[in-house]
């Protein structure tokens, strides 16, 4: 185990506030009347962050905002010549250091799953790229899991360490945090008190218990190719997804859909290119210019988002799956569909259905 | 609860299919069931955890129907959700005829939210009721919930437990949670703040939205579906931007569009993942409406909703 500082709950606050002297902090809070859902925010001084509950939302909007500028532009006419438009771009890329604290595990991962379709290549995407170089995680070992968590059953597991710099064991009323790359080492510094042994003790217990416990069970093996072989079976996909509402809240929560929009908004002669969160539920995700849409009904739009996740994805980067077992997506459904039972379904009698 | 189901069975060669209530990803969680071949019929339950309107269904694409004209379509209703489908009726948006309801008498349904910030639960081992007191077992223990703790606020202020309209009564009819006069509370109280308060409010819950219209999709009243202003390319009525105006723009619109038709049921509030008092909005509409024009929302098939007797001929207006 690294370097390991010991943060008792009095100095809780001024670690933070120490935090946010040098980075966009982003921690997991309430509202400020104690009610509505819990999410990543910026940190101000004063905010108390909400260790003890799953977030609503995943913190991939430190790195994807929901809406951010890609450029701005400007048209210039001159009024001698009314016919010549010139055309001024701005493209500015501004960027903090920012650190995200208290991501769960299965939210660390999925950083890890979305610097493949963006770091990868053939196109590397310099927004994201600029956003990700510069974000440090603090990984939360996660004792809250639910009935909805199966992170154990897509690689994960809820003291598992992928993806984070730092890690954050709750020992007793505190807080150990350990560092875990070297890069994680300098920003323990000041943090708190150097853990004593038996604090340490305590932490690789918590630690110890936490990773033996299995979150969730899930068989995906085959899923690559039992998604295509599902994929005309209408019967199935009306079981699995007839009341779906079609709104954007699983992949909205979720903390690896990364698809998005892009819309140029212009007011007279200037305006912004700007990039916000789609959802492939969405009707008009789909839709084509000349009026056709492949998806036309939310059947087709759950089927899409189960084999993106468990078959799509896993074929082009090495087998792995777009879902980290958070569980938002089912904890979230307004309709308690479960993509467990998707996945676990496809192969399931599927002789019958061809 | 076996009632509904013995009910539904009785009824089961009249129908071609049934939309009920089913488990969902555990036993305290339930999901909208479709019911299409009788030996399913046994995946149906009903109750308080039960806490999906289910009238939507009848209008949204793909729309269940029955495909035998001489079959019908079962749907199954609590107070509340009777009075979607009376709105339903009205606009003309399903036939009566084609319908066999369930009437379900409610006492109220579970909110799991407003118990986890009471008391935050880790690992629930099982959770049941004793009288109304909810009994819930997690890793800390037994705990007990009152109905105060426990139920939804759409059914702390409910008046309509019973369903309004139905072919088959499921259980006998439970007094309502609160009186006429009492249904306001919640607006009444926020109405207590000064501007700037109510102002704060607003913007600190709004600043939660993050547009994934689970608010208007689950509405049953919401029928513009994949034509909805909030969405639509050519005009771009409202912007990708995700500053509060452009939220509160796309929730007020949601809420005029429901004037004098929306029922308060309630299903905005419950699937907002962010956890935003959305059908707030839509209260204090309603109560406009009663308070002006007399008119309560979702109770008499035969009545036209105020806002929608516009008559271009009219003159004076």
């Amino acid at each position: 185990m690294g370097t390991m500082v010991f943060i008792s709950p009095e100095r809780l606050a001024a670690a933070l506030d120490r935090l946010a002297e040098r980075f966009d902090l982003w921690v997991p809070s309430a509202s400020s009347r104690g009610g509505g859902a819990v999410r990543f925010r910026r940190y101000a001084s004063g905010t108390t962050p909400v260790l003890d509950r799953l977030t609503a939302l995943s913190p991939k909007e430190a790195v994807q905002p929901q809406v951010e500028s890609l450029l701005r532009f400007r048209y210039t006419k001159d009024a001698e010549d009314p016919g010549a438009i010139q055309l001024s771009l701005e493209d500015r890329i501004e960027v903090k250091p920012t650190l995200v604290f208290g991501a769960r595990p299965c939210d660390a991962r999925a950083f890890l799953l979305s610097d493949r379709v963006f770091l990868e290549g053939p196109y590397v995407d310099v927004y994201y790229r600029a956003r990700r170089e510069s974000t440090f995680l603090a990984g939360l070992v996660c004792r809250e899991g639910d009935s909805a968590c199966f992170c154990s059953a897509v690689g994960g597991g809820p003291a598992d360490t992928a993806g984070s710099d730092l890690r954050i064991i709750p020992v007793g009323d505190g807080l150990v945090i350990e560092a875990l790359q070297e890069r994680g080492e300098p920003l323990l510094e000041g943090l708190g008190e150097p853990a004593s042994d038996s604090i340490q003790e305590a932490a690789h217990q918590v630690v110890e218990e936490v990773s033996g416990r299995c979150m969730g069970e899930l068989d995906t093996s085959g899923s690559i190719d039992a998604f295509k072989s599902r994929f005309q079976d209408g019967d199935y996909w009306r079981e699995v997804a007839e009341r779906c509402l079609s709104c954007g809240v699983c992949t909205f929560v979720c903390p690896t859909c990364y698809c998005f929009t892009i819309t140029d908004e212009s007011r007279n002669l200037q305006g912004e290119r700007l990039r916000s969160w789609d959802s492939c539920m969405f009707y008009q995700y789909s839709l084509e210019a000349s009026g056709h849409n492949p998806r036309p009904t939310r059947l087709d739009r759950y089927r899409n988002r189960v084999g993106h996740k468990f078959s799509y994805f896993p074929e082009k980067y090495d087998g792995q799956f777009s879902c980290t077992g958070c569980g938002r997506c089912v904890r979230s459904c307004p309709v308690s569909i479960d993509i467990r039972r998707a996945v676990a379904g496809l192969k399931e009698n599927l002789c019958e259905c061809p | 609860m076996n009632e509904l189901r013995k009910a539904i069975e009785a009824e089961w060669p009249r129908l071609e299919v049934v939309i009920g209530w089913g488990l969902g990803f555990d036993p305290y969680h339930t999901r909208p069931l479709f019911v299409r071949r009788s030996e399913d019929l046994s995946g149906l339950i009903w109750n308080p955890f039960c806490v999906q309107n289910l009238t939507g269904y009848l209008v949204k694409t793909p729309v269940v129907k029955a495909e035998d004209k001489a079959k019908k379509v079962g749907i199954c209703v609590r107070g509340c959700d009777s009075r979607s489908l009376v709105a339903l009726i009205q606009e003309k948006l399903v036939v009566r005829d084609q319908l066999l309801v369930f009437g379900i008498p409610c006492s109220g349904t579970v909110d799991w939210r407003r118990i986890a910030v009471q008391t935050p639960l880790s690992g629930v081992k099982s959770a049941r009721f004793e009288g109304d007191l909810l009994l819930v077992e997690d890793n800390g223990g037994v705990r007990k919930f009152s109905p105060d703790q426990y139920l939804a606020r759409r059914c702390l202020r409910c008046v309509h437990p019973n369903p309004i309209i139905h072919d088959v009564l499921v259980g006998e009819p439970v007094p309502p949670r609160a009186a006429p006069g009492n249904r306001y509370r919640d607006v009444e109280s926020f109405e207590q703040q000064n501007l700037p308060d109510r102002l704060a409010f607003w913007q600190e819950e709004l600043d939660r939205c993050i547009r994934c219209y689970a608010c208007r999709n689950a509405c049953p009243l919401c029928i513009c579906q994949d034509r909805c202003i909030a969405e639509t390319r050519e005009p771009r009525w409202l912007t990708q931007r995700m500053g509060v105006p452009e939220k509160f723009l796309f929730h007020f619109i949601h809420a005029l569009h429901l004037a004098g038709r929306c029922t308060e049921c309630g299903e905005c509030e419950r699937v907002c993942p962010m956890e935003i008092p959305v059908t707030l909005m839509k209260e204090k509409l309603g109560r406009i409406v009663g308070d002006l024009m007399g008119y309560e929302a979702g109770i008499d098939p035969e009545a036209t909703p105020p806002l929608l007797t516009f008559n271009p001929a009219e003159t004076g207006i």
